[in-house]
């Protein structure tokens, strides 16, 4: 009988694009080194642009000196993908799971980590889809709900899925989402009538859908955030 | 489609003398080549190897759309990242299966990085290097491990 696959889940409300890269590295570490097991973080950044290993720059619609005035910042990462905006009431979801351990390539993880968005639209009556070729993300109609940005070092993930709860779709004027241009971005609030509960409700709803996803056997909540935003340690 | 894909890779098993077993999605895999169990291949020859992917990485990407080459002149040793493939929003990292010195990349995968799927055993070849220890090549899978290694790996899912 094959051990237990276990996802250690981290939620840590708000936390600067810097410091959760800090974060990042250290988790990824501890996960090659197998001092971890599979761990979730579930957090929102504030107003963020950020670029993926490509660079893709001239997606930013307003000089780099204009950031600032609109309260945002701007940081360059390794993962995949294009540009982005993360903001407040936005989810996001870092997943620094072991690839290898369940057989999965680059494009099996993606596929998994677009249902679980996809799963949990459908929680408030959203039908949601996969992008099409080359607009991995997840769509409603035409419009971009929830992107995708990763990067697959040793068979280890880092960075991850972004789901639009309720943003302030206005950040996404001064970019071309993703690298793709005429198409709209949208938010649960947008999509749905239902009424939505707290956001602490919505980020447990969308981390038991990608638990589910993934097949894991337990989730395992920690409590306790500090131990893990303390990255002197 | 998948019978014309069996039909097209038996032929090209008996010219190339692989072995493919008829499983669907099984990948292609090439006798005379070493592998590491993080899916690059190597060509010795001499004391040069040929690096790239395999069938069965490009498969599990996905369609690449960009390829990090390393700069020539920089060393690489065995089971570290030389650089990156980008496909469906996912960066991922390549390790080099041997140690060395880079004499020369492939620069057709800037202006065609899909070459990695097409022909992840020929054209798209990534880097061409030059070996500081053959012995290392020992560490490395031959074709029937690697063949029975990727099985291992796709029925974990």
């Amino acid at each position: 009988m094959r051990s237990p696959r276990i996802l250690e889940v981290w939620r840590l409300g708000t936390v600067n694009y810097l410091k959760f890269l800090k974060i990042q590295d250290k988790l990824v570490s501890e996960r090659k080194a197998h001092q971890i097991p599979d761990t979730l973080l579930s957090l929102e950044h504030p107003p963020t642009y950020t670029l993926g290993k490509r660079r893709t720059d001239h997606n930013l619609l307003i000089p780099q000196s204009q950031l600032t005035k609109i309260g945002a910042e701007l940081h360059y990462t390794q993962r995949g993908g294009d540009i982005t905006f993360h903001g407040p009431h936005q989810a996001i979801l870092y997943p620094i799971i072991s690839l290898r351990s369940i057989g999965f390539g680059a494009r099996n993880y993606v596929e998994t980590l677009e249902r679980s968005m996809i799963e949990f639209a459908s929680m408030y009556g959203v039908k949601a889809r996969p992008g099409n070729k080359c607009e991995t993300g997840v769509w409603v109609g035409d419009r971009k709900i929830g992107a995708i940005g990763v990067r697959i070092s040793s068979g280890i993930t880092c960075h991850g899925l972004a789901f639009n709860i309720d943003p302030d779709l206005n950040y996404f004027e001064h970019i071309v989402p993703c690298g793709i241009a005429d198409k709209e971005v949208t938010s649960l609030r947008r999509e749905t009538d239902a009424l939505l509960p707290s956001e602490e409700v919505i980020h447990k709803q969308l981390i038991t859908c990608l638990a589910k996803a993934f097949s894991y056997d337990d989730v395992l909540w920690k409590e306790d955030p500090s131990v893990i935003l303390d990255t002197q340690r | 489609m998948a019978l014309r894909l069996m039909l097209a890779s038996s032929r090209i098993a008996s010219h190339l003398r692989i072995s493919v077993s008829h499983r669907a999605f099984s990948s292609v895999v090439l006798k005379d080549l070493k592998y590491a169990d993080s899916h690059e291949w190597v060509k010795i020859e001499g004391n040069k190897a040929t690096v790239g992917i395999t069938d069965h990485a490009q498969e599990h990407l996905g369609d690449v759309v960009y390829v990090k080459l390393p700069d020539v002149g920089r060393s690489v040793s065995q089971g570290e990242s030389f650089g990156a493939v980008e496909s469906v929003k996912a960066t991922s990292d390549i390790n080099s299966p041997i140690s060395g010195k880079v004499l020369q990349v492939n620069k057709d995968l800037s202006e065609s990085p899909a070459l990695v799927n097409s022909s992840p055993y020929e054209e798209g070849w990534i880097m061409k290097v030059e070996l500081s220890d053959a012995g290392e090549v020992k560490k490395l899978m031959d074709s029937d491990k690697y063949s029975k290694f990727c099985e291992e790996e796709d029925s974990k899912h």
